[in-house]
């Protein structure tokens, strides 16, 4: 049975229709892409997933939630966790604390605890605090705990976007252009990293990526969207040669891209 | 249709006083509807008289005075309305801005009686020169605060900007009263007597037993208010630097790679604000009759309330919210303390303001006439 | 110039010298202090003890004893010597739990809060209308009170409506912020700042139809939690008499007492707002007030969080009005106005947005500077102007100065100035706030 199943998802702004009758689902433990040209609306329908957005119709079923009409905290208090095309930290806080922050739905302390400092309380933070050093030797940082999170190099934030992700333990994670702004090095060793966190941690990925190489190196299902539909999916290979993609694609440098890579 | 909708007369003229008048009768007519409405419904709590027909007795003059101050409101409203339109930002010192033309006008005025020509002026000179006085001092006291306090923290996080205009705004006050005492030896200004403001027109009105009475100075307000409202149409809708400052409300970026000057524009935006919130601050003082570094607050803060009532950075929403929360004031300083027999009165008039905010804030934060922004991720 | 004064700091700070520095402030602030009581060089000498004690490395247990000696035997005893001293710190006390609390709403939140003096005169009304005449007089017209008027409740009672005050204070908070806190950023603020005044108003009219508030005369007299018995009284009598050379009456000690109450209740606050920073509801505001998209996303209930900071902040308020109202024995809707919450935002904006030892500088210094800076200028100023002196250049005999010219009636523009520099040349504070750093066992490169 599939982890995440939309059903005829619409999302409207005004006239405008963003997503149109999108029917899409992940099965679990697979890593699946979502390509697209710019304005697909990709990311709206990641965000009609996570909550932000509630679509005008449709349904969104992951394990065995409804997802529709619920906040995005309750979206990820479900299993869903989620990074941002824009890497969202939070800046002024330490490394350490984003992290800590990911662990909001698992911590249990409540503010009794908190003002007396309670066996619990201390208990808790401790094995968060080790947690979280476990996730930053997971991502692949190493002494940064305390520096701030806006003092990290590019590379360094988008890992600890995803440590912050996974400290929500979630079944399911939702990259948004995880590879943006990377060099083929950084690209490479971030799809190491994909790869471990479905095949050590058990999470299923879903991913909006532009890179072609990541997604075709990585992905074992790929759907493909423009002007806010599905026109195919299929595994790397289907993609490769679908002729509607290819069109979707033409002319808007992407094409070179599957080019080099065919 | 089309030809006529292109004429200037229209476009700039007859269309917006149109506009200004039909929202002015709306905004009565619905209030005034729902207000008998109530009087039906609370009946039964006033026995000496009859509730009703008190209420139909008083609603002519409880229009007026509402209309009167509601212009006021949406010619401050303006003012915050321009601004967070162009730069996102509660101009907080706004209100003080109002205060300072409201005062150095009632000053002007005060200096004629000094030198003994008040007297011999004609009234109406004497109106005009405060009101130009106003505006200049007003918009150049807005464009100043703006260079001072608010352009060096663009780009920083929203709050900075708005605790620095704060700030500011206290320290208007307190140096408006610095000066004035010093100069004076009070704060307090009084609006020195001349004229016929003071008169009233009455109009029988057929069915009833009182005349309408209407006080000059309410038409003089409202029909000044009116000239602003349309000569502001005409700046943003008809010329080239009103078109600048609406591209730069729209993307900010995309007008200053167009080749506009951003700061240019953000300046003058500030100097049309603060200028129509000068001679706003006239025509209260003509109402209100005495000033002090103080009496800006209340007045500012209804009026940021009509610009988010009628949809915030909409110059059209300012003027029917301003129109709608002065009426909504006036209706209830006259009959709250009739409605509850006395329990609750107009001194609640100053929070019925807050209540409305707050009640457009959670259904409709979009105001009446505004739109629904989709935020960003 | 800077770099010599920097080394000299470097120098002074190792070793025994800030052991060396914190005696010589203590010392000669206290000496000068007991010989002239009314000196604010002198006070002010004393109070950059504690100041020192934070900024200077030295080991924590003479910081603690230091300090203590300070604040349990020294302010005291110069306190009954010169009453003003124990008044000053029993409002910096109050304004700096005023801005603590403010600090968890919009330092560690975000939230601009403009009408946080609200909970604050929900705290102090709480205990005015219970602890004083007021509800015997219910169904009088304000003024007219009838002489056989009785209080309502032993004035013991004050202890349970310190924590109703609480009480009061967060559910105000919670209720206010239901309906407001959908809305965004900077409209929370006027917002707020209605409600502010709403309250106020209420304060100033609810004298009908029932005379809750007794309007715009306020209330009085309102009763003080009852002295410690006359047994520990005496125990204290006896070794302070000896001290401050003259007998301790009633009303001493009453200020004693109220100093103490208010050093206690600082205390806690500063415990519980240090505790809740460090824990998940602390990172939980934090994170909402860095990027609420990216927090909500995190799982963290985006209205329950801002619903709790409100509740949180507006308890310290209340608790701090119940206070208040106590010692002052007298409310009025004045005391309430908006710029007292401009007042305290002052305070935490002078200190640093977020950093809790800022904040409590802040409010420390606002408060000198309003009670006792600005007034002594104004003395100062009154002073000359009935002395002959004249400005020597200008040419501008001190004579013709206006008495208009009053500094202790402009704080308004001394709060204008502070917000506006601050924001333009330090917007993090004079104490910036910083995070916690954690051990984590992670080599230093």
């Amino acid at each position: 049975m599939a982890l995440l199943q939309t059903n005829n998802v619409v999302k409207r702004f005004g006239g405008l229709i963003a997503v149109n009758k999108m029917t899409f689902s992940v099965d679990a433990g697979k890593i699946v892409s979502i390509i697209g040209p710019n304005g697909a609306g990709k990311t709206t329908f990641f965000n009609t997933l996570t909550g932000i957005y509630t679509p005008e119709e449709g349904q969104i079923q992951f394990k065995d939630h409804s997802l529709i009409g619920l906040r995005p905290d309750q979206v990820a208090a479900t299993g869903i966790a989620r990074t941002f095309q824009n890497i969202r930290l939070f800046g002024s806080m330490t490394v350490l604390e984003n992290i800590l922050v990911g662990m909001h739905i698992q911590l249990k302390q409540n503010a009794v605890d908190t003002i007396f400092r309670s066996k619990k309380f201390h208990e808790e933070e401790k094995d968060a605090e080790q947690r979280a050093k476990e996730l930053m030797a997971f991502v692949g940082l190493k002494n940064v705990g305390n520096e701030l999170a806006r003092n990290l190099p590019y590379g360094g934030q988008r890992r600890i976007e995803i440590a912050r992700a996974l400290a929500a333990t979630p079944t399911l994670l939702l990259l948004d252009e995880p590879t943006a702004g990377m060099n083929p090095n950084e690209s490479e060793d971030a799809i190491k990293l994909f790869r471990r966190i479905r095949d050590e941690k058990g999470i299923t990925i879903l991913m909006i990526e532009h890179d072609m190489r990541v997604v075709m190196g990585i992905s074992e299902h790929i759907s493909v969207m423009d002007y806010g539909e599905k026109i195919a999916e299929g595994s790397p290979a289907e993609i490769r040669s679908n002729q509607r993609v290819i069109e979707a694609y033409l002319g808007r440098g992407a094409a070179v891209a599957h080019e080099q890579k065919a | 249709m089309k030809q006529i909708a292109a004429n200037p007369v229209y476009k700039f003229f007859l269309f917006p006083i149109g506009q200004i008048l039909l929202f002015a009768l709306g905004a009565s007519v619905v209030l005034s509807l729902a207000t008998v409405l109530l009087a039906y419904l609370f009946k039964f709590n006033v026995t000496d008289f009859d509730l009703v027909e008190r209420t139909m007795l008083l609603l002519p003059q409880v229009i007026i005075n509402g209309l009167t101050i509601g212009f006021v409101y949406s010619t401050i409203a303006l003012g915050y309305t321009m601004v967070y339109g162009v730069l996102e930002f509660i101009n907080f010192s706004h209100s003080e801005i109002f205060m300072v033309g409201g005062i150095v006008g009632i000053q002007l005025m005060a200096y004629f009686e000094h030198i003994g020509v008040l007297a011999t002026m004609n009234e109406y000179l004497v109106i005009t020169l405060a009101i130009l006085l106003a505006l200049v001092v007003s918009g150049a006291l807005a464009v100043t605060v703006e260079r001072v306090a608010y352009k060096p923290l663009r780009g920083a996080p929203k709050l900075v900007p708005l605790i620095s205009a704060i700030g500011m705004s206290f320290f208007l006050q307190d140096i408006v009263r610095l000066i004035l005492s010093l100069t004076t030896g009070e704060f307090n200004v009084i609006l020195p007597k001349f004229g016929t403001f003071d008169e009233f027109w009455k109009i029988a009105i057929p069915g009833m037993e009182e005349p309408l009475r209407i006080q000059t100075k309410s038409v003089l307000i409202v029909g000044v208010a009116m000239l602003m409202l349309v000569i502001l149409n005409f700046l943003v809708n008809g010329t080239k630097v009103g078109k600048a400052i609406r591209a730069v409300a729209q993307d900010r970026p995309s007008a200053s790679l167009m080749g506009i000057n951003v700061n240019q524009i953000i300046s003058i935006t500030f100097l049309i604000g603060g200028a129509l919130g000068g001679a706003a601050g006239v025509l209260f003082a003509l109402k209100a009759t005495k000033l002090d570094p103080f009496s800006g607050f209340f007045p500012g803060l209804k009026a940021f309330t009509s610009a988010v009532l009628g949809g915030i950075g909409n110059l059209t929403g300012a003027l029917l919210g301003g129109l709608v929360l002065g009426l909504l004031e006036s209706f209830s300083a006259s009959y709250l303390g009739i409605f509850t027999n006395g329990a609750f009165g107009a001194e609640y008039k100053d929070i019925f303001a807050f209540a409305v905010l707050i009640i457009v804030l959670i259904f409709r934060p979009s105001g009446l006439l505004g739109q629904t922004v989709g935020q960003k991720v | 110039m800077k770099t010599l004064f920097s080394d000299l700091y470097k120098k002074a700070n190792t070793g025994f010298w800030p052991i060396v520095i914190a005696f010589v402030f203590m010392i000669v602030g206290t000496v000068t202090l007991f010989q002239n009581p009314r000196s604010l060089g002198s006070f002010l000498v004393l109070m950059t003890t504690p100041v020192i004690l934070y900024f200077m490395k030295m080991p924590m247990k003479i910081k603690v004893f230091i300090g203590l000696l300070i604040v349990v035997i020294i302010l005291p005893v110069i306190g009954i010597k010169n009453i003003f001293i124990l008044e000053v710190i029993f409002q910096m006390a109050v304004f700096a739990a005023l801005a603590l609390g403010l600090n968890i709403v919009i330092g560690m939140a975000g939230l601009l809060d403009l009408g946080y003096v609200a909970f604050y005169a929900v705290g102090a009304y709480a205990w005015a209308i219970f602890g004083s005449k007021q509800m015997s007089l219910l169904y009088s017209i304000p003024g007219a009170a009838p002489a056989n008027a009785e209080f309502f409740l032993d004035a013991r009672w004050f202890w349970l409506f310190l924590f109703l005050g609480i009480g009061l204070a967060a559910l105000t908070g919670i209720l206010l912020g239901l309906p407001v806190l959908r809305v965004k950023g900077d409209y929370l603020a006027i917002v707020t700042l209605g409600f502010g005044e709403v309250i106020r108003v209420l304060a100033l009219n609810l004298d009908k139809p029932i005379n809750l508030t007794n309007g715009p005369q306020g209330i009085t007299p309102i009763q003080r939690p009852p002295l410690p018995p006359e047994g520990v009284l005496m125990f204290f009598r006896s070794f302070l008499e000896p001290l401050v050379g003259h007998e301790v009456s009633d009303a001493e000690f009453y200020n004693v007492m109220f100093y103490f109450l208010a050093l206690i209740i600082i205390a806690i606050v500063i415990v519980v707002a240090t505790r809740l920073e460090d824990s998940r509801i602390g990172r939980a505001w934090t994170a909402i007030r860095e990027d609420e998209t990216a927090a909500i996303a995190m799982g963290i209930p985006l209205v329950k969080m801002k619903l709790a900071a409100f509740a949180a902040g507006a308890s310290f308020a209340g608790a701090m009005g119940a206070l208040y109202a106590a010692n002052r024995t007298f409310v009025s809707p004045e005391t309430f106005s908006f710029q007292v919450s401009i007042g305290v935002l002052t305070m935490v904006i002078l200190g640093g947005l977020g950093s809790i030892p800022g904040v409590i500088f802040g409010a420390s210094a606002v408060t000198l500077l309003n009670i006792q800076i600005l007034q002594n200028l104004s003395l100062y100023l009154s002073d000359l102007r009935q002395s002959d002196a004249v400005i020597p250049i200008i040419n501008f005999a001190w004579k013709d100065l206006s008495n208009q010219l009053d500094p202790a009636k402009y704080q308004k523009l001394v709060f204008g100035i502070i917000l506006i520099l601050m924001m333009i040349f330090r917007p993090s504070g004079l104490i910036p706030a910083e995070r916690r750093q954690r051990e984590l066992g992670e080599e230093k490169e």
